[in-house]
Parts: C-alpha cells; structure tokens; sequence
C-alpha cells in the first residue's frame, strides 16, 4: 500500500512581479518501508517538495494522498495534528531548542498532541526515544554539551517519539562530517528495517542518497529519474577514509 | 491547549531572556496597577470619609443642652439667680437644686477608716457644723491647708470633697462657682440645671425618635486603683448605652461600651477614652478588668474608645477621647443628681430633624411650665445650627438659626454634595494618571513581546512544524504577557499599599484598602497582559514555518 500518492502536483510562487514554477506536475507514489532519497540541485524544487509532503504548505494544483486521505487542502489545524501525529521531521541544522535538555527537546511535539498527554507519560515516551538512540545518559545535557552527531540523534529522536509512519528527513547529514552521517544514515536504514518506518530523504549528496533503497533525481520541479537502488551498507568506508588508508 | 509547567518554564525563560526590557515592561505595569491601587483606595477612603464627616456632623442628631445662651441677665427674675423663668412654678424649683434632691442632714454616705479612726463621710453641705474638711488625693485625705489628715481628735464627722475645688462650700471665689449657678439658665450652656432625667424620658416618647441618651458631664480626677501615682485629670460623661450609636465613628478598640444593663443596675464600670487609657496605663495597653477610682469611688473598667477611621480620629481640641464614660444612673445612685446637662436625640430620619426639635422644645416648655413670653430655659441644637454658629457672633448665629428652619437639611446636603463633588474631580484625575500608566504599562508588554517574537521565530517555525497549532503559539506568548503582567501587578499591588499608606500617614489622606479592589486590580492587569499581547501573539501563530525555519 502507498503511504504517499502524488498526482499532478505543481506549485507556483508569486516573486515580485515574477511567478515561479516551483513544482511542474509531479506524479509519484511512495510505498511503507521505502527509503526515498529525492536528490537535485538548489533550485530544482525538491524542497517544495518537501514541504508540501511535510504538509507545511499546500499545493496550488493536484492531490497529496497521505496514508490514503487527501491532505492537500486540509485546513491548517488539521495539518498541524498530522505533522504532530503521522510525520518525524529531521532537520539539517538540528533545530533543537536551545537552553533545554535533551529530553524535553524530545518531548516537544508530545506538548502539541491532542488529547492532552500527561507529563509523566512525555517524559517516559521521550525517554525510550533517546535510549533507542542511545542517549539516555545525556538525556539532561543541553543542545551546546552535545557533539554534531548527538545532536541529530537527540532530533531523530523527537522525530520518533510520537511513533510516525513517515520521517522526513531534510538535509540531515548537511552539517555532520562524513563519519557522524554515515552513523546518521545508518539508523535511518535501521528504523527502515526494523519497524518499517517509511523514510523520505531529501539531499544533494550523491553519495549520501546511495543508502537509499529508491533514488529520485528532480530537476526544474520535475522528476527527472526514479530508479530503485542498493542501498549502500553503512559498514562501507566512506570515500575520504579509503584515500586516507591508501595514503 | 492547557498551559502546563513546561510552557510556565517557557515563558519564564523568555521574559529572563530579556532582562533589561522585561524589567522596563514590568516596571510600566508596576506603576499602572500601583496607580489605580492607589486610585481606588484614595477613592474609597473619601467615600468613606464623606460618609464619616456627613455622620460625625450627626445630620439627624438633636442636642437639648440645659441653660439658654441667648438670654441675657436682665431677664433673671430672682436676685439669688436660682430660676430663670416666672411661668407656673412648682414650690420645690424655688429652693437651690442640691436642696431639692439632698438627703436629710446629717445622712452617712460612706464611712472610711483614716489612721484606723473612723470618719464619717459626707457629701459637701450635708455634714454638721464643726466637721473636718477633708479633700480626697492620691496619697490619702488632706485638709484644707493641705497637710494629711491627723487621727480625728474624737470620732469626729468629716466633710469628704468629692471632685473640684472650685465645689468647695467654705472657699472664696471671685467668681460664680458651678454650684451657685445650679438653676441659674443665663448661667451658660450646659452648666445650668434644668434638665432631668424625666425630661429625657419624655422626650423618648415622641414619635420618629430613634435613639435619646441622657448626660451629665463635669470635670473629674481619674485615678488607678492600684496605683494612685496615676492619675489624669479629665472629664467624665455621665452617659447611656445608646450614646455611640449618635456617634457613629466610634469604635472600641477593646472591650465594649456600656450596656442598658450597667444603666440599670446602676454598675460602677467606665469606658476610657484612648486619650485617658493611654495616660493612664500606657500606649497600646488593654486595660479592660482593671480599677480605677474617680472621687475615691471604683470603677472597673469595661472598654476602650476611639474613632473608627482616619476622618473621625483625635483632633487637638476634639476631647471625646479625653474623657471617660459612665452609666448617668451611677452618676446619678453616686451623687444624688437628678439634673442632666444634655439630652442628646437622634431623629429616625434626617429630614424629620427640624419638625422633631420643635416636638422637643414645645414638650420640654411644657414639662418645664413656660409662659407665653418667657424664653427656653433650654437650648435646642442641631449639628447644623452648631457648624454655622461657630466662629460666629451668638447674636448673629441665633438670628441666623432662627430665621431658617430648614437650615439643617440645607447644610447637609449642600456639605455632602460638595465633599463628593471634590472627591470626584480628584478620582478622576487619579483615574486618568491610572488610565495612562497602565496604556504605557501595556505598550512596554506589547514592545517586550514583539522584540521576543522577532528573536524567537526560528522557534515558532520548529514548535509549528512539530505540530503546534496556531492556537498554541498564540497562547504561550498571552502565558507570556499574563506571567508578566501577574508578577508586575502583585508588586504594583505592594506599591500601591505602600504609596496609600504614606499618603495616609504623610498627607492625612483618607485612603481605604480593600481586597475586593487588590483582586480587581490584579484582574485588570491580568486584562492588560491579555489585550496588548494580542497583536505579538496573532503575528506569531500566523508566521510561516517555512520562513521561520529559515530566519536566523
């Protein structure tokens, strides 16, 4: 069954005077427990692409079929609670709340869910989100005691702690080196394969998109290739490490 | 969206992440809330102080005083001075007062042992030819010469003095003693004996009175029992139990006023003015249980008394704290008066005033058998009359008072309206001062707000994305508002009490703090916070994820 079904997707923005072309009428259908990897250019739209599958913003024309229903003219509210509810969000630069530890980073979107959870339920569920990625020591360090690597592992972790069937995964590795993304994609394959969560990764990196079991390219808001992939074993030494073994 | 701990927490860490701003915006709502704090209670105070001044004038109070100041001496009509009017006389009015009520010569009163010698003690004219004079003080008897009274040579009959010098039968005056003037009515207010205790009683029968106390009054020496090394000299009223209901800003301070019991049974009990408690035992001291002695008589003591607020407190000249208060019938059981300097009425009504104090003096003119052409041997005044006669030739004051009979009812109202008309003006002008604190107050909220929206929008983009609804941001910046103004109001409230406080103390000013009106204002700062962080909020909950996610 797909999760996601695009179908005649365009989005048109107003730019001054210039209307852009965003999305071109985009067709696409994502099965559960893909690892999507859409790949292009800046400027190629795949992160309009994302946002609208992220349901932050609506399409100007077509349909967005999320876990069956039509989401794209819902009204905000209700893509609130869908946000909240069916999608884990994984952002390039983290995005963790400053001046806050990282299980109450965690609990954020807990706060937003309706019907109101008590704080004790938050904090166990947030809990078991971070010992899954192994940070339940550190569940008391702010975002600025944290390395790169455990900060998106603390992000991953409010991604999941509301129990998705999507994650949305933007750039994730944008600000990591090579090894800590490497460690970053590696858990992505691993919720792929051991609950089934279904994973949309946006990047450039070619390389990077490789751990996906499907690699879409979007050029000019349309879709390019979309081709299904090996994904790469995150045990492979990255590139830069094999020349620094060679030398 | 139920604001729980962890979006308490948020706002607090929001407002501390601006210090300097949130402490100029708490500042404006400090000042706001302590303004209107201050505004109420100034309000409320003159309210009550209106009220106070409209009931320590006694707008429906009547005083019958003894005597008529308004005749001259040539209408005394006997030599002696003993009476002042020539209608219809019963044969007794012609005898000197004291003989009228005296006991038979030569009756005991009180018998004292002195030096373990017996004396026999009696009141002023009543003792024997031959009998020692003796004076009542601190440290024991003394005789007229002053020194301490020796054993009686035999058993002999000693003549006590009960209260004033000036009551000495044997001493010289240069001048008309208090006694000489008994029945005398050109004597003076109050000092003339023609009022008694029946007249009260009659005057209580007519109809639309509320309350009728009758009074004696005269100066008197105030001992502690325990300790004669204590005393005061003040004056006592001989008084009824309905007195503090026509003085309505009294209050006790301790213990209670006399009752119609203590009247009945004739209790020696006093009520000391504060003035007099705190001479006599010392500032903030109760002493309600203790004795006291006046003309070596005891007294226990039954209550303290003062004035209710700060409109009706002491004043230097005001003495109805500096006095102490007795049952007229004690007074009456201790020295055989019969004669009463005042009765005090009150009408039920305030407009009833003037037709019942016509009732009062036509009733006492009869009782008192006037004829036609023969003055008062009384004197009828009501609070009106009283406030436009001072300062006031007695001529004119009687020509004016006479002249308008309604003078009474006019002068209330107009003294009330133009006290509320004052209060009014200066309400408003510290309505307005509050008004405008608090719109500055709320600009400051509204600015603090904005600058935090501005520098948390990256935030408000994350908090949307993760499934916030619009609803939700909106409220953690109105928690934010509210935590602010809440906390700025509860301080505005201590300012505000302090401000009214020294205003009171410094300026005298009337100013009444209720907790009615410190919920009221921290509701209208919970208010303020609500209002002007509508604006800030609305921007955030419309802020586009996508952009906010990209702000830096």
């Amino acid at each position: 069954m797909s999760i996601i079904s695009l179908q005649g997707l365009k989005k048109t923005y107003k730019l001054g005077d210039n209307i852009v072309q965003a999305l071109a009428g985009v067709t696409l259908d994502i099965a559960q427990g893909e690892f999507v990897a859409i790949t292009g250019p800046s400027g190629s739209g795949k992160s309009t692409m994302m946002h609208i599958l992220g349901c932050l913003d609506r399409p100007t024309e077509g349909k967005y079929m999320l876990n069956g229903k039509d989401v794209s003219s819902l009204p905000r509210d209700e893509l609130a609670d869908i946000r909240n509810k069916q999608i884990g969000f994984v952002f390039q630069g983290f995005n963790l709340l400053p001046r806050t530890t990282a299980v109450e980073n965690v609990e954020v979107p807990l706060l937003y869910t309706r019907p109101v959870m008590p704080a004790a339920e938050r904090r166990e569920r947030a809990m078991k989100a971070l010992t899954a990625m192994g940070l339940q020591d550190r569940y008391d360090h702010h975002p600025n005691q944290l390395s790169g690597g455990q900060q998106q592992r603390v992000a991953i972790a409010r991604a999941l702690v509301n129990e998705p069937t999507l994650i949305l995964a933007d750039e994730p590795t944008g600000n990591l080196d090579t090894k800590t993304s490497i460690e970053v994609m590696r858990i992505l394959q691993e919720l792929r394969e051991e609950k089934g969560i279904t994973i949309v990764l946006i990047t450039h990196e070619p390389d990077i998109a490789a751990y996906g079991t499907r690699i879409i390219a979007v050029r000019d808001g349309k879709i390019l290739s979309d081709e299904p992939n090996t994904p790469r074993s995150t045990l492979e030494m990255a590139p830069e490490q094999i020349m620094v073994t060679a030398n | 969206m139920i604001p729980g701990r962890h979006f308490v927490v948020l706002a607090f860490q929001a407002l501390l992440r601006n210090r300097m701003q949130t402490a100029l915006a708490m500042i404006g709502v400090l000042v706001g809330v302590a303004a209107l704090v201050t505004s109420l209670a100034l309000g409320r105070g003159a309210q009550e102080s209106v009220e106070d001044q409209l009931r320590a004038a006694g707008a429906n109070l009547i005083v019958v005083t003894a005597g008529n100041y308004a005749k001259g001496k040539e209408d005394r009509s006997d030599p002696d001075g003993n009476i002042g009017h020539t209608g219809a006389l019963d044969p007794r009015d012609l005898a000197p007062p004291y003989l009228r009520t005296m006991p038979p010569l030569g009756a005991r009163l009180e018998q004292v042992a002195l030096n373990a010698q017996p004396f026999r003690i009696f009141q002023d004219r009543m003792a024997p030819q031959g009998a020692q004079i003796l004076y009542p003080m601190p440290y024991g008897y003394v005789t007229s010469d002053g020194a301490l009274a020796e054993p009686a040579r035999s058993p002999a009959d000693a003549l006590l003095i009960p209260s004033h010098f000036e009551d000495d039968p044997l001493a010289i005056h240069d001048h008309p003693t208090a006694k000489d003037r008994l029945g005398d009515v050109t004597a003076g207010l109050g000092s003339a004996a023609t009022l008694t205790v029946e007249d009260a009683r009659a005057v209580a029968e007519l109809a639309g009175v509320q309350h009728v106390v009758a009074g004696v009054h005269e100066n008197a020496r105030i001992f502690v029992a325990n300790d004669k090394t204590k005393q005061w000299f003040t004056r006592y009223h001989g008084t009824e139990w309905a007195l503090p209901e026509l003085r309505s800003g009294w209050s006790m301070i301790h213990g209670r006023f006399l009752s119609k019991e203590d009247g009945e049974e004739k209790a020696q009990v006093m009520v000391l003015g504060k003035v007099v408690a705190d001479r006599l035992f010392g500032e903030g001291v109760n002493p309600v249980g203790q004795m006291t002695t006046m003309w070596n008589q005891p007294f226990k003591i039954i209550g303290v008394l003062s004035s209710r607020s700060w409109a009706s407190s002491p004043v230097a000249g005001d003495d109805q704290f500096d006095a102490v208060y007795v049952p007229v019938q004690t007074i009456d059981g201790l020295l055989n008066l019969s004669k009463l300097n005042t009765i005090s009425l009150s009408a039920k009504s305030v407009g009833d005033v003037s037709r019942l104090s016509t009732q009062v003096k036509l009733l006492l003119r009869k009782r008192h058998k006037i004829g036609e052409e023969v003055p008062d041997d009384f004197t009828v005044t009501t609070m009106a009359q009283q406030a436009i006669g001072k300062g006031i030739p007695p001529q004119l004051a009687r020509v004016i008072s006479g002249n308008l009979q309604d003078i009474d009812r006019l002068t209330i109202e107009q003294m009330s309206s133009s006290l509320k008309k004052t209060n009014m003006i200066m309400l408003i002008m510290l309505a307005g001062v509050a008004t405008i604190s608090l719109l500055v107050g709320g600009i400051g909220v509204m600015n603090l707000l904005l600058l935090s929206v501005t520098q948390r929008t990256r935030e408000v983009g994350l908090r949307i994305a993760l499934g916030a609804r619009r609803s939700d941001i909106a409220t953690q910046f109105v928690l934010e508002a509210l935590l602010l103004c809440i906390i700025g109001g509860v301080l505005g409230i201590l300012t505000g009490v302090l401000a009214s406080g020294g205003l009171q103390r410094f300026f005298s000013w009337s100013a009444v703090i209720s907790p009615m009106s410190a919920f009221v204002s921290l509701i209208v700062a919970a208010l303020l916070g609500i209002v002007f962080s509508v604006y800030p909020a609305r921007r955030a909950a419309l802020l586009d994820p996508i952009e906010a996610l990209r702000h830096e």
